[in-house]
């Protein structure tokens, strides 16, 4: 069976792929965001996920407002790279998981989370922004994806609850997929930016500091704001900051924050936070432990059917 | 009004992109996310002109786009992601689009931020 290692939140502001792009690595402007990344693609390079899924939101780059799906799960073998004004940029097609991807789409429609599928379809540096930060391409990518789209540029745009609660359908969708994969869950946006009006420029490092440690401690009492909360707080655009949740309620109420960093050059503070499963320590072993791991599982899933149902 | 709004409308300075600004300006965006096509962005280059006629943009649409008037087009209803298309075809940073949005020049909006060089 499936299983899920961890989790990754993480800005996916486009100057995060740019600086990846212009070797910024060594440039002190750009090392410490570069730095901050080091320790997630240490812990991809030791528990080697076959996929990630990927909570991101497109940006009018191939999706426009004459229909601009709430949710698309992705359900392709391959993705082109979306043209977002300067041709697409240099990176390989990303590779989609189709098999797991399908197997959500059912998984999800059954449980009642009518979501809405596409293939074939470019994706932009909402996915791959962050990815060559942590799982760059050498000259191909490590693995596979699986790209969930969220609406979060034309409101009404879904409730930071129904972010949650899609994460935990997502949950349960890769954990009854009958083939031994190991999954990441991705979450992507933010923190703290608004890119409109007087108010662009906007950043609150003491929320974007208090969210860091909620999403990890607390995720529920994010789950009861409300979009006019996160706009104050973070501004128009650190609303995104939803896609979070969905990844943070696709993992277990044990999922532990292991590292985290957060860099604020120019407009939008830009973090990453890393969480890992206590099922993901046994992993590795052979088929006894692996029993063990699917029992851990569903008890993890128990729990948070206790602890979290209203 | 959407419940999880309510409230937000009284931030200065925030323009949020709700069904009814994104029908008002839906010809204005669908002009800019056209420019991740490269044949609308050659013609766009070679004849504005002309691309605003085949999009069929007003006079006030045209102008403020002519005129990279981020201030304004942010104001009758483009969204930032459409504008970020004209941005980088016109070769202008974010930076300079959110210096526009508040009035400053790229300058006076650098001395706000942490790391000016991180661009």
């Amino acid at each position: 069976m499936a299983t899920i290692l961890g989790g990754i939140g993480t800005s996916h502001v486009p100057t995060i792929g740019g600086a990846y792009d212009r070797s910024k690595q060594n440039d002190p402007d750009w090392a410490p965001l570069f730095r901050g990344y080091e320790r997630v693609s240490e812990w991809l390079e030791v528990k080697k996920p076959n996929v990630l899924v990927f909570f991101y939101n497109d940006h009018a780059s191939t999706f426009f407002f004459d229909h601009y799906p709430t949710f698309a799960l992705g359900v392709s073998e391959t993705y082109p790279i979306a043209d977002e004004g300067l041709g697409p940029r240099a990176v390989p097609p990303l590779e989609g998981h189709a098999g797991l991807a399908r197997h959500m789409a059912d998984c999800l429609v059954n449980d009642e989370f009518d979501i809405s599928v596409f293939q074939d379809l470019p994706i932009d540096h909402g996915v791959h922004s962050p990815l060559t930060m942590f799982w760059p391409p050498a000259p191909d990518w490590p693995g596979k994806i699986v790209p969930i789209e969220v609406n979060v540029l034309q409101h009404p745009v879904p409730t930071p609850m129904r972010c949650w609660k899609l994460g935990q359908a997502v949950r349960r969708a890769v954990l009854s997929y009958p083939e031994n994969l190991k999954v990441v869950i991705v979450g992507t946006g933010g923190l703290s930016h608004q890119m409109n009006g007087e108010r662009a420029g906007f950043n609150n490092e003491k929320w974007d500091m208090k969210f860091l440690d909620l999403i990890a401690r607390d995720p529920k009492k994010l789950t009861a704001m409300r979009h006019a909360d996160y706009i104050r707080l973070g501004g128009t655009e650190g609303a995104e900051e939803i896609m979070w949740l969905a990844m943070r309620g696709a993992l277990s109420p044990r999922a532990r924050k292991i590292h985290q960093n957060y860099y604020l050059p120019m407009t939008t503070a830009m973090a990453v936070a890393l969480f890992e499963e206590p099922a993901a320590k046994t992993s590795s072993k052979k088929p006894r432990s692996a029993r063990k791991a699917s029992f851990r599982t569903r008890a993890a899933r128990a729990g948070i059917q206790r602890r979290f149902q209203p | 009004m959407n419940p999880q709004l309510k409230g937000a409308e009284k931030l200065a300075g925030t323009y949020l992109f709700d069904l009814a600004t994104s029908a008002k300006a839906l010809r204005l965006n669908r002009f800019l996310h056209g420019l991740t096509v490269a044949a609308n962005r050659t013609l766009f280059k070679d004849d504005p002109d002309a691309a605003f006629e085949k999009a069929a943009l007003s006079a006030e649409e045209r102008t403020m786009v002519r005129e990279l008037d981020w201030a304004a087009l942010i104001r009758y209803g483009g969204s930032f992601f459409c504008l970020e298309k004209l941005g980088r075809v016109k070769g202008v940073s974010n930076p300079e689009m959110v210096a526009g949005f508040r009035g400053e020049t790229l300058e006076q909006f650098l001395k706000t931020r942490n790391v000016p060089g991180a661009r």
